[in-house]
């Protein structure tokens, strides 16, 4: 067979899938494209208006906030939700009965949908029935109950408390897994080197696990990035409009306000961001990996 | 063949002829009904109703709240579109100047139970002096107050405040019963409790909120802000709980509920609540007051009903619309299931009179106001409405006329657009 001929044939193989992406995924992404140069609204109509709510999204405070906040949020818990799930892993890796019944636990929230996991945290953060007021008062490490969602560091932080609680276990299986595949016989040199607990983990398991930790981190970022349920349900973008993510702000001009040019001029600029910070945090990585 | 088996046979040709010559029997028709999620409890009331005493059925189906407006307009455009529904008024503007909804003024003008329709309602499904819609399943705002505190605080239980001095003295001496009741109670963070029941004593002291169009001016008159430097000073002397800053409406009646508050705003709704959920609370109800007596308002909100354009059986639809509006459907399908009627003369009824509340809170539809603008959810609903942000900047920051000239200019911009 010649190499073209064989090209063709290739091609024929993924022809479903290349449908598939172009049907379900460039289309739209073309069609979102085209909505953002227009003034169309939830109600219908809307007339072709050019790069105006580009320059509006420019002028627009609430939406840099928005992203802002976004970011903030994103830089906090992405750490967190790695370094905890990467040390629940190391500690549940043992196959005997304790760490799988732990992994199964630490699992378990990922099943539960986020609406309802927010509602949940939102009810456990109220300030007069909720647990963990009476949990911090019990301790007495507060004195009269907190009213968390009146600031907004206390509400990002019992929103991160909840998402924590949701997502660790996703990353902490994908964890598991990367550090399942290492093999036996590495770990079993370093040993009868006399290598160390720690020194083993710094040296092997995380140098070996990388992959896997750039797919995580990449995977939770691009999450936390695009933020709206926990947001919605626990602060409503409150106090005084404070914890607005940028999906949530998107959701309101498009569906609240109509607005659905406007809407989508927003999610190509946010999808623009994301794609260059995904593609920049890849190039770092590949850049550390070679050097 | 026997004679009368002939006649017999004779007479079974002459009844098939006389079905021909008529004609098939016109079959019955089964029409589609929208209601938002949250009329689903009393719009199934109606429906029961008007099904057992028609051939012409009604199926209905329930809309979650926030899909309504985008499944209206995709079925609009798709041409699938119910043959009745019944939204929350306040989309009725929206839904007008779209052109998603049917003509029904020379139907409606033409049937005297529409002249009785609270002026609200009407007001509101009139766009270009055209009619489009009615009132379906109301509610209303009211201010409560807890009867026991009042009694506890040496107030008259039968003698609720009439004016927003009495509401902040009665505040106080309810306070005063001990650090976990509370005299006043309103949720600082969510905007549609707000407009419901913060609005009307506003209106009340003469204020205009929402402007229709970028020239006129919006939160004008004086009540505006009487109302936020009354709510502001009951925050900084302590009458209104810590939590309420943060409600954004989940704990709206909670702790009215607990017993624990003594007076607030709230829906006609609670009345049903409060019996079900609280039996022991002894309450009383009264109109929303204003800055001196005499002065009251609502907010009146719930639902419209109207016909889709492109609906199958619009017709029927408009039967439907005009017996709800009959006193068999007001009556019996509303007032006997605790449910508002939209019809003012109806207000002080027989299924109403073992409970004096309803008709209070009847009659607060009458006097009610409901705002005619386009953009609501910006300017008001929404969780950055400049609406919200005035009251969370002049109640919890003290930033009362800067808030007010913030929203103001906000609001005009809105609504310029």
């Amino acid at each position: 067979m010649n190499p073209s001929r064989s090209g063709y044939v290739g091609l024929l193989y993924a022809a479903p899938a290349l449908l598939f992406v172009a049907v379900f995924v460039l289309y739209p992404l073309a069609q979102l494209f085209v909505t953002s140069l227009t003034n169309s609204s939830l109600l219908g109509g809307g007339e072709f208006i050019g790069w105006r709510n580009y320059l509006r999204a420019y002028r627009d405070a609430t939406f840099w906030q928005a992203l802002v906040f976004t970011c903030k949020y994103t830089l906090i818990i992405t750490p967190i939700l790695m370094i905890l799930g990467y040390g629940l892993a190391l500690l549940t890796l043992s196959a005997n009965r304790l760490g799988k019944l732990t992994r199964a636990v630490v699992f378990l929230p990922v099943v539960i949908g986020l609406g309802s996991s927010s509602f949940l945290w939102f009810w456990l953060f109220d300030e007069q029935v909720g647990l963990v007021n009476k949990l911090l008062q019990d301790v007495h490490l507060i004195a009269h109950p907190i009213v968390w969602f009146v600031d907004a560091n206390l509400g990002l932080a019992a929103v991160i408390a909840s998402i924590v609680w949701k997502v660790v276990g996703f990353g902490m299986i994908l964890f598991i897994a990367a550090l399942q595949a290492i093999d036996a016989e590495v770990n079993e040199a370093a040993l009868i080197d006399g290598a160390s607990y720690w020194r083993r983990i710094l040296h092997i398991a995380l140098p070996l696990t990388s992959r896997a930790i750039l797919l995580t981190t990449l995977v939770s970022a691009i999450g936390s990035m695009l933020a709206f349920d926990q947001f919605y349900v626990m602060t409503a973008g409150g106090p005084e409009s404070q914890t607005f993510t940028s999906l949530y702000w998107i959701y309101q001009n498009s569906f609240i306000y109509f607005k659905l040019g406007y809407g989508a001029t927003l999610s190509v600029i946010l999808m623009a961001i994301i794609l260059s910070g995904s593609t920049l945090q890849l190039l770092l990585m590949r850049r550390g990996r070679g050097t | 063949m026997g004679r009368s088996n002939w006649l017999r046979g004779g007479a079974l040709i002459a009844a098939l002829a006389a079905s021909s010559i008529a004609g098939p029997a016109i079959a019955a028709e089964t029409l589609t009904m929208w209601v938002r999620a949250s009329a689903a409890n009393a719009a199934p009331h109606l429906v029961d109703l008007w099904n057992s005493g028609h051939a012409d059925k009604i199926a209905l189906t329930v809309i979650p709240d926030n899909q309504m407006v985008s499944k209206l307009a995709t079925g609009v455009k798709a041409g699938e579109v119910p043959d009745v529904i019944s939204f929350d008024l306040i989309y009725m503007p929206d839904f007008m100047r779209a052109g998603f909804l049917t003509d029904i003024t020379d139907q409606m003008k033409a049937d005297p139970n529409f002249a009785k329709v609270a002026p609200a309602f009407t007001n509101l499904a009139t766009y270009k002096d055209r009619i489009y819609g009615t009132g379906f399943t109301p509610d209303v705002s009211i201010l409560i107050y807890n009867k026991d505190l009042f009694r506890k605080a040496g107030l008259d239980p039968d003698k609720p405040p009439k004016t927003l001095d009495q509401i902040h003295e009665d505040a106080k001496k309810i306070r005063a019963l001990g650090s976990d009741i509370y005299g006043f109670y309103f949720s600082g963070a969510c905007p549609g409790c707000n407009i419901f029941t913060t609005s009307p004593m506003m209106v009340a002291a003469g204020a205009k909120i929402l402007p229709r169009n970028g020239d006129e001016e919006p939160l004008d008159g004086p009540g505006v802000k009487q109302v936020l430097q009354l709510f502001r000073d009951m925050w900084t002397e302590g009458l209104i709980p810590k939590s309420a800053q943060a409600d954004n409406g989940a704990n709206f009646t909670a702790n009215f509920k607990s017993g624990k508050v003594g007076i607030q705003g709230a829906g006609g709704f609670l009345i049903s609540d409060l019996k079900k959920d609280a039996p022991n609370l002894d309450f009383g109800v009264a109109f929303l007051p204003g800055a001196k007596e005499g002065q009251a308002s609502a907010f009146v909100g719930g639902d419209v009903v109207a016909i889709p354009k492109g609906s199958k059986h619009a017709d029927i639809a408009l039967q439907f619309i005009k017996w709800e509006l009959t006193d068999e459907a007001q009556l019996e399908g509303l007032a006997k299931n605790n449910i508002l009627p939209s019809r003012v003369d109806l207000a002080d009824n027989k299924y109403f009179q073992s409970e004096p509340r309803f008709v209070t809170t009847a009659k607060a539809v009458g006097i009610g106001y409901v705002p005619w603008v386009f953009h609501f959810n910006d300017m008001v609903n929404s969780d950055s409405s400049p609406w919200i942000q005035m009251i969370e900047a002049a109640v919890f920051d003290g930033k009362v006329d800067e808030s007010i000239a913030a929203a103001k200019a906000k609001m005009k911009d809105i609504a310029s657009d």
